[in-house]
């Protein structure tokens, strides 16, 4: 079936460019160039044969190595149960130049969302989209997630995003500290585990020492209390 | 004079926020929208409240690793979820599933959608003010939870379905109890429809309502339960079919405009109602043809899928789940798509609400069942 819709788009699209990817794993896909990408899809929407009249997801991957971002369109015809996935490849570009592809929202009502998620997670535009904005992440974002070198923020609205040190190291220091001054050691109880080789280990050696002092401290005294009751039952 | 004061006033839309934590929203979905009185102008959703960055996490996980997170994404329907993405794995590794681990996987694929559909009748009751069902079918929902609980170890995010086949063994015993609670929810279901779907106040805030056209569904790209609504007669399990399921006998369900327009809130519970028959169905179908054997099939310790790429979608309780994975011949994928029902049936919002009363847009919102956790991935 790819071989006659290359064959179509070829007929119906003049200057497309369609090439068949054949593919020895996986799905085989047909490759169209990218200026072309709204007319073919309108070719093929309304074409008799092919009633492509779906589509399902737009996806889109970044090849850093070729400096391109391949964007797949996945059609689907629900009337003759086919499906095909057809790509592009446009420029990287940078935050100053960002990509544009026509957008195909007037072909199908899904591509709405679906464009303004290819948007937002890699930084692809699209011309004459009725609603482009970011979707997933905030309008005040800074940077396409989904692209290669997407570096995480340190920072984002104050808030820290990607701490140095991803484990609240207080916390821990808190339960040791607890466990040297509260009264009875062994009532303090915590769910953090201290043995981590970054603890402050004199902190922990001495909390535990403690604990284990006053462990053994109460249990010579119980056992001095039960020598002394059963001296005491003796007499 | 009064011409004079008709002219100083002026009447302007109101804005109104649902949610983002709104008990109608189903999670959180924010939607801005502009009434005149009661009635909505414009609905605009705002996405992304529970983004957590599950495609980019998966860049970074082995294969393997990445079946827990997609349990994360439909909560509610976490063994379809991993199904589809094992299915995807299996497909480009060119793995065979032993016999014994297709007919588990399909039972506890099964069963997770009646759990589901179990959970939008009780939910959907509820968005509709009637608390008691909700009860019922949790009652119901429970007894699956219990036994994916003795598969896996986990009562909603459960890691059980594993490339190249299961995790654990199911047993005699399990099996007869699936087989005799599915008599009493067969039962009970037919009960919870007759209380809750024939009942008149449900037909009248249901029927006519929020109606999805044929045309509308494919414009926008509907699947499921959402477009099987709506009249067309389109199930991947039928359609194109993934593991055993062209083996068993069972009917879709399509919606036939019994208690108003096709295509509307009542249509769609009922596509629901039904669809947990004939899951009922193929479960039993299961039991019966379930073969002794292995449970996991030969894969290697360290996963390397050959490089390429595969679009692999699966019918899930809430439509269809597609994952696009390219691979680059490494032990992790280099980019993992997920394709979520949800998310385009959200799409759909804008278009439905203008000219509904904002009771009814609940309605609406329940009736497509999302879930958040989907939706933002």
């Amino acid at each position: 079936m790819l071989n006659e819709i290359v064959t179509f788009l070829n007929n119906e699209v003049s200057g497309c460019n369609a090439v068949l990817n054949t593919a020895e794993v996986g799905d085989s896909s047909i490759t169209i160039d990218a200026k072309h990408i709204k007319p073919a899809c309108v070719a093929l929407k309304n074409s008799s044969t092919f009633k492509m009249n779906v589509l399902q997801v737009i996806s889109g991957v970044d090849y850093p190595e070729t400096s391109e971002i391949e964007i797949s369109y996945m059609l689907a015809s629900f009337i003759e149960n086919t499906e095909f996935i057809l790509k592009i490849r446009v420029p990287r570009g940078d935050d100053s130049n960002l990509p544009s592809v026509e957008s195909v929202c007037d072909v199908w009502k899904s591509a709405n969302f679906l464009e303004r998620e290819t948007y937002d997670m890699l930084g692809v535009t699209f011309e004459n989209h009725p609603d482009h904005r970011r979707i997933l992440c905030g309008d005040d974002w800074k940077g396409y997630p989904l692209r290669k070198d997407y570096v995480v923020e340190k920072v984002y609205n104050g808030m820290v995003v990607d701490p140095e040190e991803k484990i609240n190291k207080a916390d821990i220091e808190f339960f040791a500290k607890m466990r040297l001054e509260h009264e009875d050691p062994t009532a303090v109880s915590g769910s953090w585990v201290d043995d981590h080789a970054w603890i402050d280990q004199d902190l922990s050696s001495k909390a535990k020492n403690r604990v284990a002092e006053v462990k053994a401290a109460k249990k010579a005294k119980a056992a001095e209390a039960a020598a002394q009751e059963k001296g005491s039952k003796d007499d | 004079m009064t011409d004079m004061n008709t002219e100083k006033l002026k009447t302007e839309l109101l804005t109104l926020n649902m949610g983002p934590q709104h008990p109608a929203t189903h999670g959180v979905l924010r939607v801005e929208i502009k009434t005149d009185s009661e009635t909505i102008a414009e609905a605009i959703p705002h996405l992304g409240y529970l983004h957590r960055c599950k495609e980019k996490h998966s860049e970074y996980l082995d294969y393997r690793g990445i079946i827990p997170y997609t349990d994360r994404m439909d909560y509610l329907a976490s063994m379809n979820m991993e199904h589809g993405y094992c299915l995807a794995i299996e497909k480009m590794l060119g793995t065979e599933v032993p016999r014994r681990a297709e007919y588990v996987r399909v039972i506890v694929a099964e069963l997770q959608r009646i759990a589901s559909h179990l959970m939008f009748f009780g939910t959907y009751a509820i968005d509709l003010g009637a608390f008691s069902p909700f009860l019922y079918a949790f009652q119901d929902r429970e007894f699956i939870l219990r036994i994916f609980e003795e598969l896996s170890g986990a009562r909603l995010l459960y890691n059980y379905i594993w490339i190249g086949g299961v995790w654990t063994d199911i047993n005699d015993a399990q099996l007869k109890r699936i087989e005799n609670f599915l008599e009493e929810l067969e039962e009970n279901v037919k009960k919870y429809h007759s209380l809750v779907g024939e009942n008149s106040i449900f037909i009248g805030r249901t029927a006519n309502v929020g109606v999805i056209s044929e045309e509308m569904a494919y414009e926008y790209g509907a699947t499921g339960p959402v477009l099987r609504g709506s009249g067309i007669d389109w199930d991947l399990r039928k359609k194109r079919p993934y593991s055993i399921y062209e083996e068993f006998d069972f009917d879709v369900i399509t919606g036939k405009g019994l208690k108003g327009q096709v295509g509307d809130c009542w249509d769609r519970y009922h596509v629901r109602i039904l669809e947990i028959f004939e899951s009922i169905k193929i479960v039993r179908q299961c039991l019966e043809g379930i073969e002794e054997g292995p449970i996991m099939g030969k894969v290697p310790k360290v996963l390397k899928v050959p490089k390429g790429e595969i679009y692999m979608r699966t019918e899930c309780p809430r439509g269809e789940l597609g994952y696009h994975i390219v691979s680059d011949g490494g032990k992790t994928p280099y980019r993992v798509k997920v394709k979520s029902s949800c998310f385009t049936h959200v799409s759909m919002l804008p278009e439905m609400a203008p000219g509904q009363m904002i009771a009814d847009f609940v309605a609406s919102i329940g009736s497509i069942d999302i879930v958040l956790g989907e939706v933002d991935r």
